[in-house]
């Protein structure tokens, strides 16, 4: 019974007609030769991914003792004073940083991929240099950058941000957009590097035809090349918004630098850590875990299902 | 804080971020190499265990310490515990540094928590920057204090004064001894002041006056500062605002109290004239607008460890300038009482294989060393010598040690020490407001307000009068 429940979509497989029976047998094919593909990935993910998300549901819905604790974790860690902040925070950071990142770093690959070689893979490389600098110590860069008393753009600090002391620049109302800067200015290379490659992809005799039909530079960039790269500027807002909403390293180095006057809260992941390992709350931590957990994927769902990420008939 | 009794000289924050970034590696280093070395150190421990099962009256066993001994401390305290470890060869001392909780950070709060945990890892003996450390680590979830008793000798810990003592007394039994006393006194720029033609002021009233006519007279001049994590610490706490009153379980947060007020609306004209500015002490700016050269500090009401640590190392003043003088005082209230600003304690562990030299080690810290020590010791006899040569010393323009040992009894005892830390509930609603320009007095409900939420989130019941 099982060997013909196997066997039946092929047998099936001749009567269908068309392209359709093509596509699905392809694609029966292509899963079962993907499975070696994914196999060495799948430990990882299950080991590093999916058992930790499983462990912080099950914390969060029980209590220190292992009881059923229900949404109680949820609504009481919604109640703690630092939560509304805290999500206020990365909500505007991430705005602002998803934003300048689609309209820059589409903007700089388009005009990019029009220029001649030589001139766009230096350019390139120019973007990438600051990306070079990871998380902590990009940070450390821009401390210096944003104390007026040390930085080499200091007229900028004074004039754009309209501070004269290091405690001035590190103002409350400023810290999303400095974020956003400091996470634009360490990421955008290397999505630029992406973005170009796969403008890459879109084959000559397509900007060709679009050229002879009397279509210029710029309607080129818009209305052939932005359309089809459409699926890696999702790709790349779903991966960034995971990586906004979980704001930590940034945050927790200022408030240091700063001596304490950023708060150790500021972000939801801080407010996390401080849950779990001030408090000893792990449920409360988890609970806060899943509601990042939640927002991203409710963003990717959102992302997928509207820009055809995984659709691949087209 | 910061650092308390900062004794390298010249810290610019470069260097304390090239710091903070440091020890975080280290104590990450550190922490995984314990983590690593926790089954080598577990079975080294049996034959230590023993020896001190055999000799479980601890401190009063004879013998030198010996074993070995991992203690945590801040960078000030370093040379403290290097001078122990050359003092006694016999101890295998491993130390570690770490940011002292300054400015109100929890670092050894996660780091217990990981430990307890993990069910190894704890070092014997943690100096800490926040007097109020041992309060929550002699508790649950954490319970990481040993008590004292036992550890120091008993005719030693009579010497150390009585509220020190209190203040590391949770529920009746004594969890830590305080490494200095941090009494909040008047610091006086004679020279400053002689040339000016100004009397040092006695009263609140008096420093409050002369900072509006400083600010007309000698435009640029300063008579304090406010915004540094612990600025609370020198005028509210001086001032008897009730911001930390515990009774059991229930603290008393009342930032809205007259007490609290007077105080700040006498702040707030100077604070607006520039002649108390918030900034903090410890950063490059103030450094660079008031230190040095510039010279620009008239007055500083701050703690007793800022003799050294602030107006020699940080801000490089000239010799022959600073002295101190009497806390202010509120018009003609009696009894005067002052503020207090760090006093940190040594704790240690619990779970500490070799009691018998963490008592040692603690006891030679705080009995015994002296050399350049940092602030006003706690333990008298040790205070005494440590003013004697204070008071030779020629940086100060005239002998500031009378001050100094007057002001230590004065600590006003009604701001009690709880398991959260003030400071960044201070720092976040009222310093980034001072500098944007908003007044004191408008700040003290959002002040008393962040630290009922910080107090109930620490399972506090909150009465706000």
């Amino acid at each position: 019974m099982s060997s013909s429940a196997v066997t039946s979509p092929y047998a099936q497989a001749p009567r269908k007609r068309g392209l359709r029976a093509v596509v699905e047998r392809t694609r029966g094919l292509g899963s079962g030769r993907g499975l070696p593909f994914v196999l060495p990935y799948l430990p990882f993910l299950i080991l590093f991914g999916i058992a930790p998300m499983i462990y912080a549901l099950k914390l969060a819905v029980t209590k220190d003792n292992g009881d059923w604790a229900g949404l109680h974790n949820f609504t009481r860690t919604v109640d703690d004073y630092r939560f509304g902040p805290a999500f206020k925070h990365i909500f505007l950071y991430t705005g602002v940083w998803l934003g300048a990142l689609v309209i820059f770093v589409v903007t700089l690959a388009l005009l990019l991929h029009g220029r001649a070689n030589r001139v766009s893979s230096t350019f390139r490389f120019v973007f990438y240099i600051p990306g070079a600098l990871a998380g902590a110590a990009s940070v450390l860069v821009w401390l210096f950058m944003l104390d007026p008393s040390v930085s080499p753009g200091s007229f900028l600090v004074h004039n754009v941000l309209g501070a004269g002391l290091f405690v001035e620049s590190i103002a409350p109302g400023h810290l999303p957009f400095i974020f956003a800067m400091i996470a634009f200015w360490t990421g955008a290379g290397g999505w630029i590097v992406v973005m170009y490659g796969a403008l890459n992809t879109i084959p000559q005799d397509l900007e060709e035809a679009a050229r002879i039909d009397g279509a210029g530079p710029i309607g080129i960039a818009l209305r052939l090349k932005l359309p089809l790269i459409r699926k890696w500027i999702a790709y790349m807002v779903i991966l960034s918004f995971a990586t906004g909403t979980q704001l930590f390293v940034e945050p927790q180095l200022v408030n240091q630098a700063s001596l304490g006057l950023v708060p150790d809260t500021w972000s939801a992941n801080q407010l996390a850590y401080q849950e779990a390992f001030r408090y000893a709350d792990f449920n409360a931590a988890a609970a806060i875990a899943v509601d990042l957990l939640a927002i991203g994927l409710f963003a990717a769902v959102l992302i997928v299902s509207r820009t055809g990420l995984f659709r691949t008939e087209d | 804080m910061r650092v308390f009794e900062r004794s390298a000289p010249g810290w610019s924050r470069w260097r304390r971020m090239r710091w903070t970034i440091l020890t975080s590696l280290a104590v990450t280093g550190i922490a995984v190499g314990l983590a690593a070395c926790g089954g080598s150190s577990g079975s080294g421990s049996t034959s230590s265990q023993a020896a001190t099962s055999s000799t479980a009256s601890g401190a009063k066993a004879a013998g030198p310490a010996s074993g070995s001994l991992t203690v945590w401390v801040d960078s000030v305290r370093l040379p403290a515990a290097k001078a122990y470890q050359k003092a006694h060869p016999d101890v295998h001392l491993k130390i570690v540094t770490f940011d002292g909780d300054a400015n109100g950070a929890t670092t050894l709060q996660t780091k217990i928590q990981l430990w307890n945990r993990s069910g190894k890892g704890w070092p014997d003996v943690i100096f800490s920057e926040q007097v109020n450390d041992p309060v929550w680590m002699a508790k649950k979830p954490f319970e990481f204090a040993q008590p004292i008793k036992g550890l120091v000798p008993e005719s030693a810990l009579r010497q150390w004064p009585a509220p020190s003592t209190a203040q590391c007394t949770i529920d009746g039994t004594q969890y830590c001894v305080q490494d200095n006393l941090a009494q909040v006194v008047l610091w006086v720029n004679k020279k400053l002041m002689d040339r000016f033609g100004y009397t040092v002021p006695t009263t609140w009233q008096e420093w409050a006056a002369l900072g509006q006519k400083v600010a007309t007279e000698h435009p640029g001049y300063i008579v304090g500062n406010s915004g540094d994590s612990f600025s609370h610490w020198i005028y509210l706490w001086s001032g008897q605002c009730p911001l930390q009153q515990l009774k059991g379980d229930k603290v008393t947060i009342n930032a809205t109290d007259p007490h609290c007020t007077r105080m700040a609306s006498l702040m707030d004209p100077l604070i607006k004239n520039g002649t108390v500015p918030p900034l903090s002490v410890f950063t490059p700016d103030f450094a660079k607008k008031y230190g040095g050269a510039k010279d620009k500090v008239l007055l500083m009401p701050g703690p007793a460890w800022f003799a050294t640590a602030l107006f020699h190392d940080t801000l490089h003043l000239p010799a022959g300038q600073i002295t101190a003088a009497s806390p202010l005082k509120w018009e003609n209230e009696s009894p005067v009482v002052t503020g207090q600003v760090g006093g940190g304690p040594w704790i240690v562990s619990k779970h500490s294989k070799n009691l018998k030299a963490a008592g040692d080690f603690v006891t030679w810290e705080t009995t015994v060393f002296n050399d350049k020590r940092p602030g006003y010791p706690a333990y008298a006899p040790l205070a005494d010598s440590w003013l004697a040569t204070l008071a030779k010393d020629p940086f100060f323009a005239s002998d500031p040690t009378a001050a100094l040992k007057g002001a230590a009894p004065l600590i006003w005892q009604g701001w009690n020490l709880v398991t959260y830390p003030d400071q960044p509930v201070w720092s976040n609603t009222v310093v980034t407001k001072l500098v944007a320009g908003t007044a004191l007095s408008a700040l003290l409900q959002p002040l008393g307000d962040g630290l009922a939420n910080a107090a109930q989130a620490a399972g506090y019941q909150v009465a706000r009068e």
